[in-house]
């Protein structure tokens, strides 16, 4: 069963061209990475799934339900994290949530049961402040406290992770984790590890296109295949290997990159005939940044 | 939608607001009857000066009329504190993006709209009630309302009109982005209509005549007069409301 899905979906902003052709289909019960520079149009593609700005062309269903801008009847089975999360200053966190609550039409001690439990969840059980005087990071948890209190079925996280430390960043990718059981994550982000944690697939998003998309593992190895990297001690070394094996590639510092596995058993025995002893060799599995970059055309 | 309107009362009791709008409509209200109470005081302190200069200054008696007249100068200026407080009703909030989770945790939009409106007119009756209640009752102490013509009536009517503008800067808080925007297009609407107001065959139609509460008072004119421009007042405001209402439901947030 899908929980949102998107055909066709264009946008523009007066003459740019801000989403094209976007296609893609989140399943239930799986976290989606979104993952694109800045500017990529992830944040418009969100706003249109939340029926905060209008599609031109296509259509965005979310549990079987169109999406229509303006009406957000969709939107009560939804949880939204914004990038810049901005509450009501002058208020403490759990009346914060108390309203969001009483908006989505929750019981009132439902309300202060999942309040309790959520701004633990997210460290902030202690805080009786009022929010005025929170970092962003802080803002960052009561966010995702917000948008997880009335049980979404589908959870919208823009850039979460981007505001936060270290240790923040863990939690919160943890958070969501423990929130796939209960729902569906779409989350966006340009943190490409974040993606390699968590997600169960992903779709790229470049210059308005989704330019690859599919589940993490198939993503991975739609790349080339594993490359071998070989460090030596002198840079002549290198030079010699470059001009026996024309396909390698120069890393640089004394780096050659092996890109045909086949080549390997022969790179090997070049090495043991002229003596040459490597430093390191390392076998790079392809990472997502490799596919990122090789996406983006940098 | 109740929901709302709590968070529009704690924002409007933390931010200080209601605070300082009670303490203003006090203060005017106590003002109006010291200022009449005080001016033949002050004629007499001043009449050397002003004998000096030609004038001379006679017996001076203060009726509840002249309380009134300040009442009707010192209410205009409530009215535009009360605008240049609230005129960011909207705008703030789109500034800050904190309409974002409210409407995307399923609140419907002209909910926001009713609840702001609502919030904003209790806001306005109370203090300007207050700020008359207490006009009323010094004048009751010191002199007497008798000599005024239909007090409430006159008071109605620039009542009514704080409404009608508190609704047209809804309307343009709604649909532009800066607080100055909101000043800028609601003083051109109202000093528009006001300038029509001029036009001696439209005077007795536009809201702007509900201004004149001193005329009401004088007697000059009888209540009766005023029923088309509460009528018009009153269909121009669901126009602006409902306008509010449909510019809201279009606006990137």
């Amino acid at each position: 069963m899908e929980m949102l899905s998107l055909s066709k979906v264009e946008k523009r902003f007066g003459t740019k061209q801000v989403l094209k052709n976007v296609t893609f289909s989140v399943p239930e019960h799986t976290i989606y990475g979104f993952v694109g520079q800045n500017g990529a149009g992830k944040t418009t593609t969100m706003k249109l799934i939340l029926g905060l700005l209008a599609c031109d062309k296509g259509e965005i269903l979310v549990d079987g339900a169109p999406v229509h801008y303006g009406e957000n009847k969709t939107n009560r089975f939804i949880g939204y994290l914004p990038d810049v999360p901005e509450f009501y200053t002058y208020m403490t966190p759990m009346e914060y949530l108390r309203l969001c609550g009483e908006i989505t039409g929750m019981e009132s001690k439902e309300i202060k049961s999942r309040s309790e439990e959520l701004l633990e969840l997210v460290g902030l059980g202690n805080e009786k402040r009022r929010i005025k005087g929170f970092s962003r990071g802080m803002k960052q948890r009561l966010g995702i406290a917000q948008a997880l209190l009335n049980r979404p079925r589908l959870l919208i996280c823009d850039e979460p992770t981007s505001a936060l430390d270290p240790a923040g960043r863990k939690e919160l990718l943890d958070i969501l984790v423990a929130a796939k059981k209960e729902t569906t994550v779409l989350f966006s982000t340009h943190i490409l590890s974040d993606v390699e944690h968590i997600c169960d697939e992903l779709a790229f998003l470049h210059e308005g296109e989704i330019a690859l998309q599919g589940k993490l593992e198939e993503v991975r190895h739609m790349r080339r295949q594993t490359a071998t990297e070989i460090e030596v001690e002198k840079p002549e070394d290198a030079r010699q290997i470059l001009s026996a094996f024309p396909d390698m590639e120069n890393v640089g510092k004394g780096c050659v990159k092996l890109v045909n596995p086949k080549q390997l058993p022969a790179l090997l025995h070049f090495l043991a005939d002229r003596n040459i002893a490597p430093v390191r060799i390392e076998r790079m599995e392809p990472t997502l940044e490799d596919l990122f970059l090789e996406v983006i055309g940098k | 939608m109740t929901a709302f309107i709590k968070k529009e009362w704690m924002e409007n009791v933390r931010t200080g607001r209601i605070w300082i709008l009670l303490l203003l409509f006090g203060l005017f209200g106590v003002m109006n009857p010291a200022i009449a109470k005080l001016t033949p005081w002050m004629m007499e302190v001043l009449s050397d000066s002003l004998e000096s200069q030609g004038l001379v200054v006679t017996q001076v008696t203060v009726t509840a009329l002249d309380s009134w007249v300040q009442f009707y100068k010192n209410v205009p200026m409530a009215l535009l504190i009360v605008v240049l407080i609230f005129n960011q009703t909207f705008t703030g909030e789109y500034q800050k993006g904190t309409l974002i989770p409210v409407v995307t945790k399923g609140l419907a939009r002209p909910k926001i709209v009713f609840a702001k409106m609502l919030m904003l007119l209790a806001v306005w009756t109370i203090g300007y009630f207050l700020c008359y209640a207490i006009t009323y009752a010094y004048n009751a102490y010191y002199w007497d309302n008798s000599v005024v013509a239909h007090p409430l009536f006159a008071s109605f009517c620039y009542w009514l009109f704080g409404v009608w503008v508190l609704t047209i800067m809804t309307f343009f808080s709604a649909s532009v982005t800066s607080n100055v925007q909101v000043l800028l297009g609601t003083g051109a609407v109202v000093f528009g209509i006001y300038l029509l107001g001029l036009i001696p065959k439209l005077s007795g139609y536009v809201p702007t005549k509900l201004m004149e509460g001193m005329k009401i008072l004088q007697g000059a004119v009888k209540p009766a007069d005023y029923c088309v421009s509460i009528g018009t007042a009153g269909v121009t405001m669901v126009l602006w409301i409902v306008s509010a209402v449909l510019c809201f439901d279009r606006r990137k947030l």
